[in-house]
């Protein structure tokens, strides 16, 4: 999946340590066998493989065909599961549900903190799991120790859910677009937002797609502008 | 209906969205391509940068936890909000009404497949392009994984352009013939707009919480509640507050354990 995008970083490398023709293409096809982890994460292992790859060139290591084809084939599965777990699971919900509480209440610059939010985290861990993959020549352990990904991947959910409760809270002050014509008291509006919400929830439990469920609103929205309820 | 203008103005869309779209797998991945960003930077080059906000924030909600897991491919939303907000701007130049507002995106449900199909096709084409590369004799293998990555870029964005010029002119007409059709078609669209929060939330909610009533969600409720009856305080610091509010929660939930 990511093998042409893995082994286009490391051509550059892998010119400037192996001047011999042969050598240079048996480490580059080497590269280009299967490769899939989390895009970010494959920062580390990209870093990781440099530096095996220097180890090996410079004979400070015995380093057999298998070490960074190894390497690549005992990291890429974990480090996939946890960045997909962080990045796609909690730093990216927490970000976009941030910005949305702005929208609902018109601020227009909420893609901008959404963008600004989300990559402070992204670039900057990128960069640095590049060196310390490089550093640390792949010891997944001592990331693990450095960054708590699964500690910060449930506090962003869990700030996630907040900023989510305070949305519905809101409802009153929502953009004139969502706004509502029902001649209700703020905390009582509020009050139906939470229930709704926690209904469609219960619901969305037993299962279906999102496809289905606004397919699934928008006949209930025709039904009930036929009945004349609305 | 399909003038100069609408031509150019399609060509256009394409042309940004296809850009744009690399951003979701193929190069950076920045969340350019996110809806949040992606449909308010169309509808600002269409002139019309709220339709974009609104459809970018309720597609973002919806789809935001659909996420690439292994070798799933997720629907693709930055097509989806790119082709939602342009269907809107287009149709409505003065400023897309409510209605049109929620039909937009509920149109952007039926690119889902398309852009699912298509997203599929492209990356099982891609790892082709690699066994090209492999096969490549000699010295010849370094250039032939550069070019491979290379077309592989331009396979994405053309990808893009291909499912926008198709999408959009479809999106434009079924978006005229909603414009004629009943009042209560139309209103049933303004309330399907004002109901999707509570869906994008819920979505949202089903996929962070295992509980039923989840205590950090009641958490920022009360807060912000309280913040905004009791001290008036503003959108952006109440926002800040249950941020604030759901880190003491996790803080104190620590501290128990």
């Amino acid at each position: 999946m990511q093998s042409l995008g893995f082994s286009y970083a490391l051509l550059p490398v892998l010119k400037k340590l192996y001047p011999d023709r042969d050598e240079f293409e048996a480490r580059l096809r080497l590269h280009m066998e299967y490769f899939n982890t989390q895009p970010y994460l494959a920062s580390f292992i990209l870093g990781a493989v440099v530096r095996l790859e220097e180890d090996r060139a410079a004979g400070r290591a015995s380093l057999s065909a298998i070490d960074a084809a190894g390497l690549k084939a005992a990291l890429m599965a974990p480090l996939g599961a946890l960045g997909d777990s962080f990045f796609w699971g909690s730093l990216k919900p927490l970000a976009a549900v941030i910005a949305v509480a702005l929208v609902m209440t018109g601020v227009w610059w909420a893609p901008v903190l959404f963008l600004a939010l989300y990559n402070l985290w992204h670039v900057g861990l990128r960069l640095s799991l590049l060196f310390w993959g490089y550093g640390s020549s792949g010891d997944a352990m001592a990331l693990m120790e450095r960054y708590s990904f699964t500690k910060m991947a449930r506090l962003f959910k869990a700030i996630s859910l907040s900023v989510l409760g305070g949305i519905l809270a809101g409802i009153s002050g929502w953009r004139p677009e969502f706004a509502s014509n029902l001649p209700l008291p703020g905390p009582v509006m509020a009050g139906a937002a939470l229930a709704c919400t926690l209904i469609i929830v219960a619901v969305l439990r037993r299962g279906g797609s999102p496809i289905k469920f606004m397919l699934g609103l928008a006949l209930f929205c025709l039904a009930l502008a036929y009945a004349g309820v609305v | 209906m399909f003038d100069l203008h609408m031509v150019l103005a399609i060509t256009g869309v394409a042309l940004v969205g296809g850009l744009i779209g690399l951003d979701r797998t193929a190069a950076g991945q920045f969340m350019i391509s996110q809806p949040i960003v992606a449909a308010p930077l169309a509808g600002w080059l269409l002139g019309d940068a709220t339709a974009g906000l609104i459809i970018g924030a309720m597609l973002e909600l919806i789809w935001v936890l659909d996420m690439p897991i292994g070798s799933f491919v997720p629907a693709n939303a930055t097509v989806s909000a790119v082709t939602a907000t342009a269907v809107a701007a287009l149709t409505s130049p003065g400023g897309a009404p409510r209605s049109v507002l929620g039909f937009c995106i509920l149109l952007s449900v039926g690119t889902v497949p398309f852009t699912m199909m298509a997203d599929t096709y492209v990356r099982t084409w891609n790892s082709r392009l690699l066994d090209a590369a492999h096969a490549a004799d000699g010295a010849d293998v370094a250039r032939s994984l550069s070019r491979a990555h290379l077309t592989g870029l331009l396979a994405f964005f053309l990808k893009s352009v291909v499912l926008y010029v198709l999408l959009l002119p479809a999106g434009l007409v079924a978006a005229a013939l909603f414009l004629r059709s009943p009042d209560r078609v139309r209103v049933s669209m303004e309330l399907f707009l004002m109901l999707l929060p509570l869906l994008g939330a819920a979505l949202v909610v089903r996929r962070l919480s295992i509980s039923a009533l989840d205590p950090f969600l009641l958490t920022g409720f009360i807060t912000a509640g309280l913040l905004a009856m009791v001290l008036h305080l503003h959108a952006v610091m109440i926002t800040l507050l249950t941020v604030v509010a759901g880190w003491l929660g996790v803080r104190y939930r620590e501290h128990r354990s």
